[in-house]
């Protein structure tokens, strides 16, 4: 054995008590102690999902209890992949940020490091959890992170927005609470897999009620179409790392909490379909509303959104090729994105309102910024010698395979509209003239090593897929296989 | 127009939504016949194996334990969020905010309250696996015990140091015996001391431990809380 699911969640929660007392005695390990509890995590991650490919998926009982009874971790390709990316990245945005706030004032950095790690085991949490009402728990640890993070700069813009995200996050956890409330009062059990085993006991209006609820709820989180008011202004507000993290850990582990609740525990049939139809027109509206940002921040927002919504599309197909393809495109919109973020929030450093004209001409001052963020740029469209074209692909060989040509062409209009926006700002560092007086301002060291780390792994997947389609391929037969789920996790004995 | 609309939306989806929880029909047993709903292995087990006369204290701390954990976790996350919003520059706290300043009975009823007030808070969080109660009551009597004093005295302080290595030591305490349990019994959060005689004080294995960590917790947090925020008038902000 090489280590226990359980490890994610204890080890920092332990890190994250610890951290205040080890500040008082050297300052600088407030910064060293997460990334070194990221680093043996993502050890741990990369170790399990070895073994666990080999030797299928890991269940972990907590305190003594086997499920139904007790709480219990589910660590299967599909998690796993997912933990480790999560865990990656997060690893990435704390080297990028290294350097926050360093000799300027101890008692935020302090903070800012606490809350970023807890908003990664939150997520990581949500991911591995086996349990409806410990992911309840996991989403809160999440979100509460996220509030904080994104009230830091402390103006009146940020916030708002975070008091937008308390609004819509408080609405999210009640209605999640109703929707387990329901469950509860049916079948006495909150295990997932106990859950799947009966639902069909159910009364049908409340099975769909619930599933309803479940929906609404993690949509907040995971940014779906009518309510994701909060996104934008948090992406905006938020320092730059914490934008990449939303993008690329929150949102995906709230994308896995409603996928585990269509495909494993409910069976509702016409739940695909209506993946499908929230998932487009958040596609739709995101991207039109991308093209009329004037802030380069909430474009990305907006950009991010969209691609979530390609994301349930792609699950909403529900053939092993569209969660494929959604797996893929979830692993690309994490990397890709994180680098726009990350180079994008060096390009308008300096500037009070980032406005993406203020970018102009950039690419005289920051080359090396500029050239990774035109590589995003060209990725998340879906070019074809980068990483994002093979997702694109694989999205439209789904759609084909499930005889969904309508689907096919407004995903390709879609992406002709994405092309537009970012090659706009593309054109604007390159071509444009420098107008404001607004000071390039240099990337640190480690983020420089950070946004390189990113660009090389979006060249290697571009030109090998191959790397990462092994897993991919596996981790989207675990999740298909729901009858083996159940039995792995109700097979456990006292 | 557009607000009749939408409250006429509202009506109909809340007439629908309270319908279906109606149907549940709360206060019934209600679970669909046949299922042996984790309750009743609860209640059986409280008793039986754990030996832990409140079987609420024993669901939370242990059935449940993990999620308690993750409990203690949100409120030190919402201390930490809090003091990150309110935070004032150069460690210089903000002036306190005080409306009248209060009378000689007020100033010595609550320096007499205080003790009995902390008294009572520790008697609630370990006895929390006998008595109704438990940590978080606990935690919460303690902190009402420093607002009080906080409001009676206008000078009152509460070492913010002291607040945070009490927070941090009750934190680790908690996620350390988890990891003991891990490392004795296989499992995180698992019972590995004896559970003793059920309705003594030293029964129950570990949920004593956790429940006075967590008791200590809840009190250093909220009492943080209610600092941070009377501290909060002075240099604005926006």
């Amino acid at each position: 054995m090489v280590g226990t699911p359980v490890l994610f969640i204890a080890i920092p929660l332990l890190a994250a008590f610890l951290i205040p007392l080890l500040g008082m005695i050297w300052k600088e390990l407030v910064r060293i102690v997460p990334g070194l509890v990221l680093t043996y995590l993502l050890i741990l991650a990369v170790n399990l999902l070895v073994h666990v490919l080999a030797h299928g998926p890991v269940v972990e009982v907590i305190a003594g209890w086997v499920p139904p009874i007790g709480i219990n971790l589910v660590f299967s390709v599909f998690s796993g992949f997912l933990v480790t990316l999560m865990i990656f990245l997060g690893l990435l945005v704390w080297a990028y940020s290294y350097r926050f706030k360093r000799n300027v004032d101890y008692e935020p950095a302090l903070k800012y490091f606490l809350m970023l790690m807890m908003l990664i085991t939150g997520s990581v949490g949500i991911v591995l959890t086996g349990d409806i009402f410990n992911m309840f728990v996991f989403i809160e640890i999440t979100s509460i992170s996220g509030y904080g993070l994104t009230a830091f700069y402390k103006g009146r813009d940020s916030a708002e927005a975070s008091f937008k995200y308390v609004l819509l996050g408080s609405v999210a956890s009640t209605f999640l609470l109703l929707a387990i409330m329901i469950i509860y009062s049916q079948l006495g059990t909150l295990n997932m897999a106990d859950i799947a085993n009966k639902i069909h006991l159910m009364n049908p209006t409340l099975k769909i009620v619930s599933y309803i609820f479940f929906v609404t709820a993690l949509g907040i989180e995971a940014e779906i179409f009518p309510l994701n008011g909060w996104a934008p202004d948090a992406y905006a507000e938020a320092p730059g790392p914490v934008g990449a993290a939303f993008a690329g850990i929150v949102v995906k582990a709230s994308v896995y909490a409603i996928i585990r609740y269509t495909f494993t525990i409910f069976d509702l049939s016409g739940a695909f379909n209506f993946l499908i139809i929230i998932g487009m027109i958040t596609l739709i509206v995101a991207e039109t509303a991308a093209i009329r940002q004037e802030k380069l921040k909430r474009m990305l927002a907006y950009s991010s959104i969209g691609q979530m919504g390609l994301v349930l599309v792609a699950f909403g197909f529900g053939t092993e090729e569209g969660v494929f393809a959604a797996l893929f495109l979830m692993l690309n919109h994490a990397i890709i994105k994180s680098l726009l973020f990350f180079s994008g929030s060096y390009l308008v450093y300096n500037s009070k309102c980032k406005y993406i004209k203020e970018v102009n001409g950039m690419s005289k001052f920051l080359p090396v910024t500029s050239l990774l963020f035109a590589l995003g740029a060209f990725a998340i469209v879906g070019l074809p010698p980068f990483a994002g074209f093979w997702s694109k692909l694989s999205v439209m060989t789904a759609a084909a395979d499930s005889n969904m040509i309508l689907i096919m062409v407004l995903v390709l209009m879609v992406s002709v509209v994405e092309l537009v926006y970012y090659l706009r700002v593309v054109n604007r560092i390159y071509f444009f003239k420098k107008e404001t007086a607004i000071e390039p301002k240099k990337p640190t060291f480690n983020a420089l090593v950070v946004m390189i780390v990113l660009g090389v792994i979006i060249l290697a997947i571009g030109f090998y897929p191959d790397v990462v389609t092994g897993v991919l391929h596996k981790a989207s037969a675990s999740l298909m296989d729901k009858s083996q789920y159940i039995h792995h996790v109700l097979s456990l004995r006292q | 127009m557009k607000k009749v609309l939408v409250i006429l939306l509202l009506a109909t989806l809340g007439y629908y939504v309270a319908g279906t929880y109606f149907d549940i029909g709360f206060g019934q047993p209600h679970f669909i016949k046949g299922l042996l709903p984790v309750k009743d292995i609860y209640l059986a087990q409280t008793v039986k194996s754990l030996k832990v006369s409140n079987a609420v204290t024993s669901i939370v701390v242990n059935f449940r334990g993990f999620d308690t954990l993750g409990e203690v976790t949100v409120l030190f996350l919402a201390v930490t969020a809090l003091g990150s919003i309110l935070y004032k520059k150069m460690n210089v706290l903000g002036e306190r905010s005080v409306l009248f300043s209060s009378s000689s009975i007020v100033t010595s009823g609550s320096k007499l309250l205080f003790p009995a007030i902390i008294l009572l808070g520790f008697y609630v969080f370990i006895h929390g696996h006998l008595s109704p109660g438990g940590g978080f009551q606990g935690g919460v009597i303690i902190a009402s015990g420093f607002l009080l004093m906080l409001l009676a005295y206008e000078n009152y302080s509460v070492s913010h140091t002291a607040l945070s290595v009490v927070e941090s030591l009750a934190g680790i305490t908690f996620a350390g015996v988890g990891l003991l349990g891990f490392m004795h019994g296989g499992t995180f959060l698992q019972n590995f001391l004896p559970t003793g005689v059920l309705n003594h004080l030293f029964s129950g294995g570990i949920i004593p431990i956790i429940y006075i960590a967590v008791g200590f917790k809840v009190g250093a947090e909220l009492t943080g809380v209610i600092y941070t925020v009377l501290h909060e008038k002075g240099e604005s902000n926006g």
